[in-house]
């Protein structure tokens, strides 16, 4: 029974760390950039929920297809002017340019928000429900719900709409698919802007039940980095699954080592997958 | 020889040149932005209060007393750049800070090699005091006696038959757990469950379940007042029930922990702290102060406010009486304190100065002394009703 809860506190933590890693995939497996704004931009979506709840009093679980929106917007902008002069270009320029986005987006919320943590506080992130002997906060359990809901979604779209085919198709290969008559420029940009815009949703379902400051990003980057190697570099329903197995693997270690240690267990997790298996637990093997 | 001569006389002419060039001013090094932030807005209150006190009454060799803030960002290593700053750019010659144990134990190496005197106003690591640097007093007292003030309470109300550690895993949480562990051995109380946690964390809710199913009598906690929020919020979804839940103070013992806007709320209720000071201590100036407070800033302080107030008083007392700003004569000075203040009676043996710790405890939202009994303002609530039971 212990076992089932840490798992199922893992789980919902995992969720959210599941649509986060999703976003980062997309961008990773359509544009093969390595995008080391993600979590700044997770960051960006926490305080356009926080002022959403704050100022306007909308409440972040369906504030969050605002804020999803509001990224996907700025994503696109961020794409159109600076991203696809480096496509196509070496790692290394498209590594400098994302930790420069993320670099001005950590200073610039320091700038205007100041370094101080920020919270709100909704009567549902205070509630506790039970399921038999299991109990777990029905806030988590909401985002999580969403989270789910909103990688299902984004799977259905990338295999049944035209736009997802065409994701598809840059995805598998950037040669030809403009031969098919497809704009790959114009399908990179909507990749981005959806890789920015979960970040952002995922920002607004973690506001309830966590603070935000300009740095609050960083950490969900680098565990985005080992759930997508871990997921499979690319593969989106890889970095959902992915999520989730981070999220019970911390719960367990937890449980039945230290909490202190999770972060050690992450990395060991990292460094384990691209020691036995690099192309990850769902990816293909590189060609 | 003479090589060493020439040497030495070079370095006393460059501490000279140097001990002439010091400004009349105090540096303050303190978290006031960042993830401490609540606590530096308390020692921002206290100085704020004691410059003005100050010179109200003339400042300080018939000059205004002048301070210099240095913002580490709740960070170590920006704290340690604060002094060189503070001392070698702004040539203050005397230091008070910083907040965090993580930070004041990395500025004092830096403080020694400038030979700077430095007052620490809240840090409860003991490992800050290691040194035995002559530079370093501390006005607080430790994580040390923060145990003892905690056991010596328990052996009142009875002593629980086992105990759980929880605590960050920083210079703070590890000081606190290590000198309750010793405490606890002492008095024969078996620790079932020591857990470090990483700060930050979105859930602890696996942690919290794994000290439940130890079902420890106590809990102590030495958690900064983020964590500290989300472990009531999540010891309470997993029905973690101990008869008593203590604290190091810190994160538990400022008023953001009992708000039900920035903190746990209704969650804090009945939890223990180790205190170092409250508004209704018995000590000249406190209630003043923390009315004064109140007025000013529209919320009570917590006994990080009345520390830093106190540190500046007793660098002015001491500066007064050391006649100069240079730092040798104002350590001397330091050194000789023996005054009252809002803080209690200030007198340093080694360094140290000897503060009574207080046990405050949450009821109906708000923190009551209860223990030492010449302190105290109300009985203590115990055993601690089970989360099912509230509300």
């Amino acid at each position: 029974m212990a076992t089932l809860q840490a798992i199922l506190n893992g789980l919902l933590v995992g969720g959210i760390y599941a649509l986060i890693a999703m976003g980062m995939a997309l961008v990773f497996g359509v544009m093969r950039l390595v995008n080391f704004a993600h979590g700044s931009f997770l960051m960006v979506g926490m305080y356009l929920a926080f002022f959403g709840y704050t100022l306007l009093r909308i409440n972040p679980y369906w504030g969050f297809v605002l804020v999803g929106g509001a990224l996907f917007l700025i994503g696109f902008g961020i794409y159109w002017l600076f991203i696809r002069r480096v496509m196509g270009q070496s790692d290394f320029l498209q590594i400098l340019l994302t930790e420069g986005i993320s670099l001005c987006l950590v200073g610039g919320a320091q700038l205007l928000f100041t370094g101080d943590y920020r919270s709100i506080s909704l009567p549902l992130a205070d509630r506790t429900a039970n399921a038999g002997a299991l109990n777990f906060n029905v806030a988590y359990a909401v985002s999580f719900a969403i989270a789910l809901l909103g990688a299902t979604c984004m799977y259905l779209y990338m295999r049944y709409t035209e736009m997802g085919r065409a994701i598809r198709a840059v995805a598998q290969n950037q040669g030809v698919a403009p031969l098919m008559g497809i704009r790959v420029g114009w399908v990179s940009g909507i990749s981005f802007a959806f890789g920015v815009a979960c970040a952002g949703a995922a920002g607004a379902l973690l506001l309830p039940v966590f603070y935000v400051n300009p740095t609050v990003g960083g950490p969900y980057n680098l565990k985005s980095f080992v759930i997508v190697v871990l997921g499979g570099m690319g593969s989106l329903e890889g970095a959902a699954l992915g999520g989730l197995l981070l999220g019970v693997t911390e719960g367990l270690t937890a449980y039945y080592w230290e909490d202190s240690y999770t972060q050690v267990v992450d990395f060991v997790v990292f460094l384990a997958v691209l020691l036995l298996r690099p192309q990850g637990l769902f990816g293909k093997k590189a060609p | 020889m003479r090589t060493r001569n020439l040497f030495t006389s070079v370095l006393l002419v460059a501490s000279l040149a140097q001990a002439q060039s010091y400004t009349a001013k105090v540096g303050v090094i303190s978290s006031f932005t960042g993830a401490e932030q609540a606590f530096g807005e308390q020692h921002e209150h206290g100085y704020t209060l004691a410059l003005e006190d100050i010179n109200a009454k003339g400042g300080v060799l018939g000059k205004p007393l002048e301070i210099v803030k240095y913002d580490d960002q709740s960070k170590s290593d920006v704290a340690v750049q604060g002094v060189s700053k503070l001392v070698d750019q702004d040539k203050v010659p005397v230091v008070i800070g910083a907040y965090t144990s993580q930070s004041t134990r990395a500025l004092v190496p830096a403080i020694m090699k400038r030979q700077i005197p430095l007052l620490i106003p809240t840090a409860v690591a003991d490992n800050v005091m290691e040194s035995k640097s002559p530079w370093v007093f501390r006005v607080c007292g430790g994580a040390n006696d923060y145990a003892q003030a905690t056991l010596d309470f328990l052996k009142v109300v009875g002593l629980p038959k086992s105990m759980a550690l929880i605590y960050e895993n920083t210079n703070f949480g590890q000081a606190s757990a290590g000198a309750m562990r010793v405490h606890a051995k002492e008095a024969g109380i078996p620790i079932v469950a020591d857990e470090a946690y990483a700060q930050g964390a979105p859930s602890y809710t696996a942690m919290l379940q794994k000290v439940k199913e130890k079902s420890p009598e106590a809990i102590y906690f030495a958690s900064y007042l983020l964590d500290a929020t989300q472990l009531m919020k999540q010891s309470r979804q997993v029905g973690l029930n101990p008869k008593i839940y203590t604290s190091a103070g810190t994160g538990f013992a400022v008023q953001a922990f009992i708000s039900p806007d920035k903190g746990a709320g209704k969650d804090a209720e009945y939890t223990f702290s180790a205190q170092q000071w409250m508004p209704e201590s018995k000590w000249p100036g406190s209630k003043e102060f923390a009315a004064r407070v109140k007025a000013r800033w529209g919320e009570d302080p917590s006994y990080h406010a009345a520390q830093a107030y106190a540190s500046l008083v007793i660098v002015a007392d001491a500066v007064k009486r050391a006649g100069k700003w240079d730092p040798q004569a104002i350590r001397d000075a330091i050194a000789q304190t023996q005054m009252m203040t809002i803080f209690g009676p200030i007198k340093f043996v080694n360094q140290q100065n000897q503060h009574p710790i207080l046990i405050t405890q949450v009821q109906k939202g708000a923190f009551v002394i209860v223990a030492p009994p010449d302190q105290a303002a109300a009985k203590w609530i115990l055993p601690t009703p089970p989360w099912s039971a509230r509300r």
